[in-house]
């Protein structure tokens, strides 16, 4: 199907917070309660529409687990937005099903991991990439370790998009992944994004290169991506 | 992920690599377009496989069989192996499982997943049934049975990588002088005085596992000689500094590399044993260099 951008999104963040889920959930609007450790990328697409233009999100589901996480950081190239996931529960009893005898980790540990993967992300991207924060899991509200407001003063000393989200029942994956496409696309409108730049980790369709090339106050209506997907 | 479109024509002569399918392929013409623009530089090997049960019956014969593209490539070209798998779903657009060949009926390929070779095994799991086994270190096995369409030549290159991948890269050496064959897909009979002593299609060469057998036996004798059990030797185009630094254009050989340089035809037993880039004409240029780039590229 033909789009008029391209957007590549990264997700990251600790191991077991949900990243592979949400990424289901968002893609086959599906809900796998035991999924297999990522290592490497795995990769998900999907169309949106915003402001009646078809977007492609590709979107690279990376390891979490500290012992795959190197290669992630060679990932971060070419993303124009970064969905940054912790677990609003992160119980021992969830992390101690999923690292098994490599290091325990203990309540809150997502939520406080989050500096450390935020640094990463900005050392290693562009610095107009867009990072949502989302606090997942907001359906086990009875295990909740980190307050909502919590999550919201993080986002706000960083600069980053909030939401919680559970991919369990859905709640609010739709709106992570899209309002950051929204985020993206109002940056390209204002120019902040150079389109033609492919660190950007933006590519225009082919049909809409010439017509689009002006946003950013960049020529050249680079052809990517075949149109299709 | 992407439907191939009206890909640009190749520009370099086709060599049996590409009309085999396993260079130059669907994968890798996926992730080299702009939307994926990933290993740019580097060759990907890549069949086309049917995934199956343990046994090698089909997967799902409700929805028919699963049909994946499964490559090799390396993150940094002038790496000597593979590091990356490549795993890629193939899918018709109208179910057309039967008319591969049929001109038009294009498959839609999506790439899947990119795992570091580190954390796969890839064995051979049934050599007459073609079958491929694939284990993650998470456990996660996959069996892939090689697409009826490749003649029997292609399985042997897998199972040439797959030794590769096991025992490691037969010999190295920083001696520009020894000059080395590119790529995993032996090209054909040269063009060139120069190449003509070791490129011709393995299958049309009895005396191919016992070249391999004699490299992997000096293999063998330079790791004893080396006290390493793998090596991190590649070539770099870029820096002149670098190849300055180890020495590469020193034309004495390091007494690790020279009992084997000595002994045996080396270009014929690592022609098909090394992995790497393929235009002969960087051989001048190209001293394999001693470097810790590649791990650095995946480094912390």
């Amino acid at each position: 199907m033909a789009y008029a951008y391209l957007f590549k999104y990264i997700i990251i963040g600790d191991t077991g917070v949900g990243k592979s889920c949400l990424l289901l959930q968002f893609t086959d609007k599906r809900f796998q309660p035991v999924h297999d450790l990522t290592i490497g990328v795995e990769f998900g697409a999907r169309m949106i529409t915003i402001d009646g233009k078809q977007i492609k999100l590709q979107i690279w589901d990376t390891a979490g687990q500290e012992s795959f996480r190197s290669i992630t950081r060679s990932y971060y190239r070419g993303a124009a937005g970064a969905l940054l996931v912790y677990d609003i529960t992160s119980t021992r009893e969830n992390t101690l099903k999923i690292v098994i005898g490599l290091s325990l980790m203990f309540r809150r540990d997502t939520f406080n991991h989050l500096t450390t993967w935020l640094e990463d992300a900005r050392q290693h991207s562009n610095s107009n990439m867009v990072i949502m924060l989302i606090g997942n899991k907001s359906d086990l509200e009875s295990r909740r370790e980190v307050k909502k407001e919590e999550g919201e003063a993080f986002a706000r000393e960083h600069g980053l998009i909030f939401m919680e989200t559970s991919a369990k029942t859905a709640s609010n994956v739709e709106e992570a992944f899209i309002n950051t496409a929204k985020e993206i696309y109002e940056k390209i409108q204002e120019g902040v994004f150079d389109i033609n730049n492919e660190a950007n980790g933006i590519k225009i369709g082919p049909q809409h290169a010439a017509t689009n090339a002006t946003h950013a106050g960049s020529q050249g209506g680079q052809q990517a991506g075949g149109g299709c997907c | 992920m992407s439907k191939i479109p009206g890909l640009p024509p190749e520009v370099r002569e086709p060599g049996p690599g590409v009309e085999l399918g396993v260079e130059d392929g669907l994968l890798c013409q996926l992730i080299h377009s702009p939307e994926f623009n990933l290993f740019s530089d580097s060759v990907v090997f890549e069949s086309i496989f049917i995934q199956v049960t343990k046994p090698g019956n089909w997967m799902d014969d409700c929805e028919g069989p699963t049909t994946v593209i499964l490559g090799v490539t390396s993150s940094v070209p002038s790496l000597p192996l593979p590091n990356i798998l490549l795993m890629a779903n193939v899918t018709w657009p109208q179910g057309q499982f039967s008319t591969w060949s049929t001109p038009g009926s294009a498959p839609v390929i999506t790439l899947s997943r990119i795992l570091p070779l580190k954390y796969v095994e890839l064995r051979i799991y049934d050599r007459l049934q073609r079958i491929l086994r694939v284990r993650t270190v998470t456990e996660k096995i996959y069996y892939l049975r090689l697409h009826e369409k490749y003649p029997e030549t292609v399985f042997q290159f897998w199972t040439r990588l797959v030794n590769i991948l096991q025992r490691g890269l037969s010999i190295t050496t920083k001696d520009p002088r020894i000059r080395i064959s590119h790529c995993l897909v032996p090209k054909l009979p040269c063009r060139s005085a120069e190449t003509s002593e070791s490129s011709l299609p393995s299958s049309s060469r009895p005396s191919e596992s016992s070249m391999l057998l004699a490299a992997e036996q000096n293999s063998d004798r330079f790791l004893n000689l080396s006290g390493t059990s793998q090596l991190t030797v590649h070539r770099n185009t870029n820096s002149a500094t670098e190849i300055e630094t180890f020495n590469c254009k020193d034309n004495t050989s390091s007494p690790a590399s020279s009992p084997v340089i000595s002994n045996i035809p080396m270009r014929a037993a690592l022609s098909h044993s090394l992995w790497e880039q393929e235009n002969a004409d960087e051989y001048h240029i190209q001293a394999p260099v001693a470097s810790s780039l590649g791990e650095n590229f995946w480094g912390p």
